[in-house]
């Protein structure tokens, strides 16, 4: 398939090129048609650089970036065919939701008709049809957002972006939404990259996911690869909600198995068959290691290590369990309602399957379960 | 410690009942969580509570006392707010020290006071930083403290997680029993997270419009909500509701979805004819063979995950959208056509029109009676 | 974008200059009037190459001031020491009335508070003239005309509605929910307002200050009516000047530098402490 969006090499400085604030890092990335990527990351960490110059708000310093085939980084925005929701709506004030989402369609000539219909099919998607003619200065902020929304997707263009597209919807509305726009950016077969700091929203609408910290990209890969196979304890630690346990380990190796030693004199011990030797070997050929456990890995069961539980929150669907464990805290996820007090001694065990390993000093995967990273 | 007791609290703004006729008792050692949108009157019955600002009619009695007339500085409360409100012209520590330095505490006492509460809430290396040199997760750590060190029986939590971001959230929810807990304090917690609500409290007071619409324990709200509209605040994917009306056959009772027919508990029976919301929580839906009784036939539009959870949006035969929520990793259709079910256990009814839930058998507005009485 | 022409740059220092220029020359033109004697600074062409004088300086100081027409007695240093009196002393009553007074109207907001803060504030608006003549006739009969309360109190037309407006908006700038806090953590309402509302307004108040003690220390209407010569600031004083033998530019100009140094130099001061204050910037959290 044809990459329709292709970043190769793209730096940004703020500032003179090579001495001011460098915000995008080398940043090389394809994003193929039809496809929704995220670009994911904390505020500072260049991912809304990275969008604008896409969109043709800020000059790229180095590199370039091309959009079906053509370069694009030096053409006005106006001319790269790219639609945008930005995320302070940017709505047009004197003009009604309804002109507002329409408004790219009438200046692109098409027929009224065709204007009306569209507009009310992506009123309706995004249950704003009955303050349509409202101002925006009328209607509430998750309103003004459903309609900037609205305003991008309604257009016709080679790529659409969505800046935060959803940091200000009604929470009791989000989840249909979510569903909503995948399906519709999914059967139109639009491309979309979303910027956002949320993960839960790119791990809901997003093919793939782009991983951003310090103006580097730090991986770029399906939701299910960042969350089971992160390249590092960066990407590791920052997706995942709850997030992942961390622990700090001295590798060892006693009467034929793999220990991993944690404080508070605990040991995780693994026999050698349950990984193959290249990652027990990877594993055994380093003195200190980091490793996580994702909250729904961990498993209590009756032969395990002892932890103490010190917080049961059970939230409807799902139970979040802290106990004291190896000196720091562990956190647990069940679906079911668990019904632990404070206080209460449980013990834990990790599967091999679901441990990741990570080098202690540079922070790189070195394994994820019983595969090498 | 001391208990908190509210007596038909009712307080106006420019014209506007802010609280109406408002009456609650939260017991000794008790965790309340005040929860509504906002606009509720959730901040101001807090602040009233604190004694910054005087009702206009009723009466607050803590630890038994009626202390209505006594000055917030002798009410012996601790109150973090949800913007931190820390004093920035003076350091984190002389922060967390105002309410020990206002009780005449000799140097050396403060200083061990504050130290104690700041190595709890684990800020002992930003002591002498101003606020503005704090990141947020700090500020908000440094309004707890200042909170917590005076060892007030009452602590009042206004909403003190909104403004750190959800990793730290996160971290602080589970922390905060065990915080809380230590101190020993009753305590009055204002938010409008679902989630915080249901981990933090012992009960939980579902406000709208200055009232008390629901009061109960986490999972009285969750499983028996007194009215469709807590029923849609509780919950993330938000609950599914449906007109509908339950009838009764020779089969027993059942309600119509999509030209489905779905079994309802016998107890329903009552309530056959009348015109009903039914709700279906998306995580009682599942997946389902086509042989299962009360199996709808859907088409799967369009998969989302969701914290360890996948979401998937059905769209029924009728046109309806359902959503339905299952732990992630467990298998499932991502697109394409399907079948769900739910258990008849799971299915909740409302009045259509007032909204209050039916109970089992009963009649509905006792079941809204007894959840605003408890 | 971020970088900038060699021709932008120069046309920008230019038109910094022009503007700066502008401004200063009046001020400059004076210094300068000041070390110059009557005979060069009426010459024609004027020119900016004399001989300095500080002969104005010496007039003012000792109190002689030469003229064509024979020596005078002016009492310049006394309207000085006397504007200082009364602007100071006005301020600072300003400051003692107004602060408590803004903090009133901006925490309590009481049935007529809008109105009563609104009148406050008309008083700026009224002719001073307007006021003055009834006001004489009370002075006299309280025997508070000619003193230098009775003018200080006169005064407060001038600097407590200032004070007041400009004090209460900061004083709302603070959130409720500082003062509540503390408030909660066991201090009084007055404690609250020593330690928490008084210090983060204090660049409000310093503004504020500062502004009122401009307006009085250029107040000439209310000395000139309702002080006598021993009680007169310089801006009534300088009247002195104009005398029968003509303007005496030289000791004008002197006068302008001598009177203006204080505000100038309060000025300076109080902007780098307004920078500093209001860089504290944290009041909204």
């Amino acid at each position: 398939m044809s990459a329709t969006l292709a970043l190769r090499s793209v730096d940004k400085f703020y500032g003179p090129v090579g001495a001011g604030v460098h915000a995008v890092k080398d940043v090389s990335m394809e994003v193929r048609k039809g496809e929704i990527v995220a670009l994911l990351g904390s505020s500072g960490c260049g991912k809304t650089s990275t969008l604008r110059m896409i969109a043709g708000f800020e000059a790229v310093s180095r590199g370039a970036i091309a959009l079906g085939g053509r370069d694009i980084h030096l053409l006005p925005p106006v001319r790269r065919n790219v639609a945008m929701a930005f995320e302070g709506y940017s709505l047009y004030p004197p003009l009604t939701l309804r002109e507002n989402i329409g408004f790219a369609l009438k200046s692109a000539r098409l027929p009224r008709g065709v204007v009306e219909r569209r507009v009310s099919e992506v009123a309706a998607l995004l249950e704003i049809t009955d303050i349509l003619d409202r101002y925006p200065s009328s209607v509430s902020g998750g309103q003004q957002q459903r309609a900037s929304l609205g305003r991008a997707l309604v257009r016709d263009a080679d790529l659409h972006l969505l800046d935060e597209p959803m940091g200000q919807l009604e929470p009791q509305l989000r989840a249909l939404l979510r569903g909503r726009i995948k399906h519709f950016i999914k059967e139109r077969g639009l491309t979309a990259i979303l910027v956002t700091h949320d993960q839960t929203e790119a791990n809901a609408l997003a093919d793939r996911i782009a991983v951003m910290e310090g103006g580097v990209l730090q991986q770029f890969d399906t939701p299910e690869n960042i969350k089971e196979r992160p390249a590092n304890l960066f990407t590791g630690t920052f997706v995942g909600e709850p997030p992942m346990n961390v622990f700090e380990a001295r590798v060892g190796r006693e009467d034929g198995r793999l220990v991993l030693h944690l404080p508070d004199g605990l040991a995780l011990q693994y026999e050698d068959a349950s990984f193959a030797a290249p990652v027990r070997d990877a594993i055994l050929g380093r003195d200190r290691v980091v490793i996580g456990i994702r909250p729904y890995a961990v498993r209590r069961a009756a032969e395990g290590l002892p932890a103490i539980v010190s917080a049961s929150q059970w939230l409807g669907d799902q139970t979040h369990i802290a106990a004291d464990f190896a000196g720091g805290s562990l956190v647990l996820v069940e679906h079911d309602q668990a019904r632990l007090k404070p206080g209460a001694p449980v013990r834990i065990r990790v599967d091999p399957a679901s441990l990741h390993v990570f080098d202690a000093s540079d922070g790189n995967a070195v394994s994820h379960g019983t595969e090498l990273a | 410690m001391a208990s908190l007791e509210l007596q038909n609290i009712t307080k106006r703004f420019k014209g506007q009942t802010v609280l109406d006729d408002l009456s609650f008792h939260v017991a000794d050692g008790e965790r309340l969580v005040l929860f509504g949108p906002s606009g509720a009157g959730k901040t101001v019955l807090l602040r009233l509570v604190a004694g910054v600002i005087d009702p206009d009619k009723g009466k607050i009695l803590i630890g038994g006392e009626d202390v209505t007339d006594v000055e917030a500085e002798h009410r012996g409360v601790g109150m973090a707010f949800q913007n931190f409100a820390l004093f920035p012209h003076m350091s984190a520590f002389d922060n967390i020290a105002t309410p020990l330095a206002a009780a005449r505490a000799s140097p050396s006492a403060v200083r061990a006071g504050v130290e104690k509460v700041a190595k709890l809430l684990k800020i002992g290396h930003v002591l002498d930083h101003a606020p503005r040199a704090l990141s947020n997760g700090q500020k908000q750590r440094t309004s707890l403290a200042r909170a917590l060190a005076g060892e007030p029986p009452l602590l009042l939590l206004d909403d003190p997680l909104r403004n750190v971001d959800a990793k730290l959230r996160f971290e602080m929810r589970l922390e905060l029993p065990r915080l809380l807990a230590t101190r020993g304090a009753t305590v009055v917690y204002v938010t409008q997270d679902y989630k915080e609500a249901m981990a933090l409290g012992d009960r939980i007071a579902v406000m709208f419009r200055g009232r008390v619409a629901q009061i109960g324990t986490p999972e009285d709200i969750y499983r028996r909500p007194a009215t469709r509209e807590i029923a849609r605040l509780f919950g993330d994917p938000t609950i599914n509701l449906f007109e509908a009306a339950p009838a009764r056959d020779a089969r027993g009772v059942h309600v119509s979805l999509s030209n489905v027919q779905l079994p309802l508990p016998q107890d329903f029976a009552a309530h056959a004819g009348r015109a009903c919301t039914l709700g279906i929580r998306p995580e009682a839906l599942h997946f389902a063979d086509a042989s299962t009784p009360g199996a709808i036939p859907v088409t799967v539009e369009a998969e989302t995950p969701l914290n360890e959870k996948t979401v998937s949006l059905l769209l029924a035969a009728d046109g309806r959208e359902l959503l339905l929520s299952r732990p992630a990793g467990a298998p499932g259709p991502s697109q394409g056509p399907a079948y769900v079910a739910a258990a008849p256990e799971s299915l909740l009814l409302f009045d259509a029109g007032t909204g209050a839930r039916l109970g089992a058998g009963g009649d509905g507005q006792a079941a809204y009676r007894s959840g605003e009485a408890a | 974008m971020e970088h900038t022409s060699l021709l932008e740059r120069v046309f920008r220092g230019v038109a910094l200059t022009a503007v700066v220029v502008f401004f200063m020359f009046p001020i400059v033109w004076i210094a300068l009037m000041s070390f110059q004697t009557n005979e060069t600074i009426l010459r024609i062409p004027p020119s900016v190459v004399f001989e300095p004088t500080l002969s104005n300086y010496r007039a003012l100081i000792t109190g002689r001031l030469d003229t064509a027409a024979g020596q005078l007695d002016i009492a310049f240093m006394r309207n000085l020491g006397n504007s200082v009196l009364l602007s100071v002393g006005s301020v600072a009553l300003a400051l003692v009335l107004g602060v408590p007074a803004a903090y009133a109207f901006a925490r309590h907001k009481f049935r007529g508070s809008e109105d009563i803060a609104f009148t406050l504030l008309s008083f700026r608006f009224a002719p001073p003239l307007l006021v003055l003549l009834p006001l004489t006739l009370y002075f006299r009969e309280l025997g508070l005309s000619d003193t230098y309360f009775g003018l200080i109190w006169v005064y407060q037309l001038i600097c407590l509605p200032l004070i007041l407006w400009i004090v209460r908006g900061y004083f709302e700038d603070i959130s409720p929910d500082i003062e509540y806090a503390y408030r909660i953590g066991g201090h009084s309402w007055f404690g609250t307002f020593w330690k928490i509302a008084l210090p983060l307004a204090r660049p409000g108040i310093a503004a504020a200050g500062l502004l009122a003690f401009i307006f009085a220390w250029n107040n000439f209407v209310f000395a000139l009516v309702l002080a006598s010569a021993d009680k007169q600031p310089v801006t009534v004083g300088a009247l002195a000047f104009v005398t029968a033998s003509g303007i005496q530019y030289g000791q004008i100009a002197a006068a302008i530098v001598l009177s203006i140094a204080p505000t100038l130099a309060l000025a300076l001061y109080a902007q780098r402490y307004l920078v500093e204050g209001l860089s504290l910037g944290a009041v909204k959290g």
